[in-house]
């Protein structure tokens, strides 16, 4: 660790905290994500643990946060490990927040908006192409390079190779505001769809520059998906009603996705649709969103 | 949609039969020979094996545990890294990464019951910090893939499900020897299948010929491992659970004594 000099602590997650570092001959910046060890009890925590080999794998991919090394620390007799990874200056959702406070409030540029978009549907594609849901999808899990307009995918600590579904998945996961109906509706075989379902509702809050459905409740977040885009029936999502936590909902009808976001092109509404379909076999691929006429105007060559 | 084997790190990982095949020279120097390495990966996967029955894991979760063993022995020697304590701490490992934890005590707990030698027994720090002696020797590469689901798939495809139990079995076997190191998994897998369907007299000619594989390679590991069931003097599928003719105690003792630490 000698390697760093620690600059500022940039954040706090479930795990530890993050600092932003410097590598001290290079002069290169670095994320230093901290984890204590328990070792007197199960040693590396198996999140950590995943985290460190699905990101050795995924990592190749420039859609995804580099790591570039893992130190591991004994200090004061307590283990520490450091992941270390590229710095990147912001989040998209403090980006987001940047267009939606103060003097100069105003919408984000439509081309930023498909540029991000694009690169968050490489880096989910890459992951589903090597087995791996994110199943946290967030603004606060995508960094974002400024002046480069370069996004990432980040925070994986949740993710997980899905080729061993012998047990069915853990509920809480997704926050909820980005959680597939799916998963707020119980089901227990749930795949690559909730994080498309999740990159929709980024979708919509960087057009709007807020979230698209901000509930505080399971059944609160249920209603809001509901109010917005209908509530499902068994024709639109063929066995929606034997889900575990199904039950008799009011009946809303769906409102129009074009007057709801009148900055979005007809395009974009369209891929929002499919990216927003109830039914999670229909929802589109983050892969065949890549081909969606909506990227037409966008110059690809860049990717 | 399955997990992507050709752009994973265990694709990238692969080696050549020769770069397994090297004793470490801090090993060597020992006196310890190649025979005698074969010998201690052999009786060391057993000694996984069996200690996986006891905690109970999945196929899996002991296919990796022996995977990540055989690879640390590529790059490690047994004389630092005594393989009595690395074949728990593998299958620790492997069960984290596989999401059905075991916990140490656990292991620890099996051992004792198990081993008789007090060589094998081990504390609870002892596999905590081994594992990350291991996880640096692995340059934390831990995503592993095996040839069980492409070994049903294929089976499936052949419309062969009644080879599924004794080439199940044939693919365990095959983590006696270092294929999974060598080989996509799915040869490995057709391999299996190969053997099988000559051991059932069923004809799958025309079925690999469809698959436009390289036969060869496939037909020398089939070889390969009826040699080793020959010279190890196991008998086909049966072979996994006791220890077999070939692999005698007092040779893998007598093999483990050169590189086990002097006081």
């Amino acid at each position: 660790m000698e390697k760093y000099d620690k600059l500022e602590k940039v954040g706090e997650g479930t795990y530890g905290k993050v600092y932003k570092a410097q590598d001290k001959v290079t002069g290169q910046l670095v994320a230093l994500k901290k984890t204590r060890l328990e070792m007197d009890e199960e040693g590396i925590p198996p999140t950590t643990l995943r985290e460190i080999s699905l990101l050795q794998m995924l990592s190749q991919s420039i859609y995804v946060v580099r790591l570039l090394g893992v130190e591991h620390v004994e200090k004061n007799g307590k283990r520490l490990l450091y992941l270390v990874f590229e710095y990147l200056d912001t989040d998209l959702k403090k980006y987001v927040d940047s267009y939606k406070k103060g003097p100069n409030s105003r919408p984000l540029p439509s081309r930023l908006i498909q540029s991000f978009l694009y690169q968050l549907c490489k880096g989910v594609a890459h992951c589903h192409s090597h087995g791996v849901l994110h199943r946290d999808l967030k603004p606060q899990n995508l960094l974002v390079d400024k002046d480069k307009g370069i996004l990432k995918v980040a925070d994986l600590g949740l993710g997980r190779a899905f080729t061993v579904p012998l047990k069915s998945y853990t509920h809480e996961i997704v926050t909820l505001w980005y959680r597939a109906p799916e998963v707020l509706l119980g089901s227990t075989h749930y795949s690559v769809g909730v994080d498309i379902w999740s990159v929709g509702c980024i979708f919509a809050e960087m057009v709007r520059r807020q979230p698209l459905f901000a509930g505080d409740s399971e059944l609160q977040q249920l209603l809001h998906i509901f109010r917005f885009l209908g509530t499902p029936t068994e024709a639109k999502w063929p066995g929606v009603s034997s889900l575990r936590d199904w039950h008799d909902y009011p009946q809303w009808k769906p409102q129009s996705l074009s007057q709801a976001l009148p900055n979005l092109d007809s395009e974009g509404v369209d891929l929002l649709s499919k990216m927003l379909e109830y039914c999670p076999s229909n929802r589109i691929s983050a892969k065949e969103a890549l081909d969606h006429p909506y990227f037409n105007g966008l110059d690809k060559s860049q990717f | 949609m399955s997990a992507n084997f050709w752009t994973s790190s265990h694709h990238k990982q692969l080696l050549e039969q020769d770069k397994i095949d090297v004793v470490h020279p801090i090993d060597k120097e020992r006196g310890l020979t190649l025979e005698e390495f074969k010998l201690i990966k052999i009786h060391m996967t057993n000694h996984i094996w069996k200690l996986a029955q006891q905690v109970k894991v999945r196929q899996r979760v002991i296919a990796t545990a022996v995977t990540y063993f055989r690879r640390v022995y590529t790059r490690k020697s047994l004389t630092e890294y005594d393989p009595r304590f690395v074949a728990p701490t593998c299958l620790y490992l492997a069960s984290k990464a596989e999401e059905s934890t075991v916990q140490a005590r656990l292991l620890v707990f099996y051992i004792k019951k198990m081993c008789s030698d007090e060589k094998y027994r081990c504390e609870i720090k002892d596999i905590l910090e081994m594992e990350m002696k291991l996880l640096e020797a692995l340059d934390y590469y831990l995503v592993v893939f095996h040839p069980y689901r492409p070994l049903l798939q294929l089976l499936h495809d052949a419309g062969m499900p009644d080879l599924t139990h004794i080439s199940w079995g044939l693919v365990n076997d095959t983590y006696k020897m270092d294929f999974i190191l060598i080989h996509p998994p799915f040869i490995i897998a057709l391999a299996c299948i190969y053997i099988a369907s000559v051991l059932k007299d069923k004809d799958t000619t025309i079925w690999f010929e469809e698959l436009r594989v390289d036969m060869n390679v496939v037909k020398n590991i089939a070889i390969e491992i009826l040699d080793f069931y020959d010279f190890y003097r196991v008998e086909a599928v049966k072979g996994m659970s006791e220890s077999s003719k070939g692999i005698s105690e007092e040779k893998v003792n007598a093999a483990l004594y050169k590189v086990t630490p002097k006081p």
